[in-house]
């Protein structure tokens, strides 16, 4: 299958850089997903989480705050304004889980969009 | 010859110096490393917004006619240009303000001599001074922002800068700044902030075949709010980047002068040395005369 590169760059630095089957990314109107090929797009990123599925097949969530987004057929990349990468490494999910729903709920869009993006991180916890 | 007392004032001044350029050099180096890991934080996102940036410009000009968009057409012969720079605040750090100047003088020179008129916005005081020194004109000037740079303050700064873009008092502008590069280089840095100019993408780097889709695409907010972000991204970060740089240089012009201190303090201890035994050779001899005399 084929694959395009995804960054994530924050003021902070880079949250993820790497090869990826495909991603889902909170849009100004609405989720939508991107394949590799995809026509090249410019987007506003609203507060959620963007879900990736790599190229070795794991799944990973990234909360962000606000931000944009230019796809083109190979590349992604995101300039958001905050990230967090939710990860198990070294065993500190809740950390970074508490870490990704304090940026969540700092960011300053409607309630609904938020306690979708809380909801959706929490979901990751079960998963794991 | 100068007399011993003279001598050991010297040596004492000279001492004093050095302890003065020593702390500064840790003073200096604290610094440098805050500033550096902030430098090297915000570095991938300069680097990615700009790429970003003039990857829509290529895309742009590719499939669309970029004369009536205001931040990607093409100016060929600028009728005014703005320079905006950045100096430090403070000197004593070698020939850090100075390079910023000289790069902001060539450039002058060159979009005189093309005709185009050129007008200084200045951050930083030394910059400030050098320009009002000499009598040219700065439309802009702010004190204490290369020191303490803040995002806030530079996005105020570099959005009126882009209002006059805007309002075609201006047809280009450019920032210079001095950059870091290690602890111990600087280089000067030229970005043409609008019109966003592609060149300086890696030549391998080609628009995608298809045309640029925005979402949401009423009109051209999007785009407006992205490149806001960017100016406003790369002149805060040009002001980090010459922090970083400037606690560098003066960290290295500190050194060199504490090492400078140290060789004048050995000579002139040698010379202090010679003289008091020059005096008490004299001493000796006079005594010894004095003896003989008296034989």
């Amino acid at each position: 299958m084929k694959t395009m590169k995804l960054e994530i760059v924050t003021p902070n630095g880079l949250i993820y850089e790497g090869d990826v089957k495909m991603v889902t990314l909170p849009g100004k109107e609405g989720e939508f997903g991107v394949l590799p090929e995809h026509a090249s797009l410019v987007s506003l990123l609203e507060t959620g989480v963007i879900t990736v599925e790599t190229a070795d097949g794991k799944e990973i969530m990234i909360a962000i705050n606000h931000g944009y987004v230019k796809v083109d057929e190979n590349k992604v990349s995101c300039i958001v304004d905050g990230a967090v990468l939710i990860s198990d490494e070294e065993g500190r999910l809740s950390e970074r889980m508490a870490e990704a729903k304090e940026l969540l709920q700092k960011a300053q869009t409607s309630d609904v969009a938020i306690a979708a993006a809380v909801s959706k991180v929490e979901s990751i916890k079960k998963s794991y | 010859m100068a007399s011993l007392k003279d001598i050991k004032r010297k040596i004492k001044s000279v001492k004093g110096t050095q302890k003065t350029t020593h702390a500064m050099k840790l003073v200096s180096s604290a610094k440098l490393k805050r500033a550096e890991e902030l430098a090297k934080r915000s570095k991938t996102y300069a680097q990615k917004i700009t790429e970003m940036i003039d990857e829509i410009a290529l895309q742009i000009a590719k499939y669309n006619d970029v004369s009536d968009n205001i931040y990607f057409r093409k100016v060929e012969n600028p009728s005014t240009v703005d320079i905006v720079f950045v100096t430090a605040d403070k000197g004593l750090c070698g020939g850090f303000n100075s390079q910023t100047i000289k790069a902001v003088n060539t450039m002058i020179a060159e979009w005189s001599a093309k005709g185009a008129k050129v007008r200084l916005r200045a951050i930083g005081k030394k910059g400030i001074a050098y320009y009002r020194f000499n009598q040219m004109e700065m439309i802009d000037e702010i004190e204490g922002l290369s020191a303490s740079p803040s995002y806030e303050e530079a996005a105020k700064f570099i959005r009126s800068c882009v209002n006059d873009y805007i309002e075609g008092k201006t047809d280009k502008v450019v920032v210079v700044h001095n950059g870091y590069v290690n602890m111990i280089t600087q280089e000067i840095r030229v970005d043409n902030l609008v019109p966003v100019d592609p060149s300086n993408l890696p030549s391998e780097a080609q628009a995608s075949s298809s045309e640029l889709e925005l979402e949401p695409d009423d009109d051209d907010t999007l785009l407006e709010a992205l490149v806001h972000r960017y100016l406003e991204y790369v002149m805060y970060y040009a002001l980090i980047d010459s922090l970083a740089a400037e606690h560098g240089a003066r960290m290295q012009a500190m050194d060199a002068a504490t090492t400078n201190a140290k060789e004048m303090v050995k000579s002139l201890t040698v010379q202090y040395n010679k003289a008091r035994q020059e005096a008490i050779t004299t001493e000796l001899i006079e005594i010894i005369s004095g003896v003989e005399a008296l034989k």
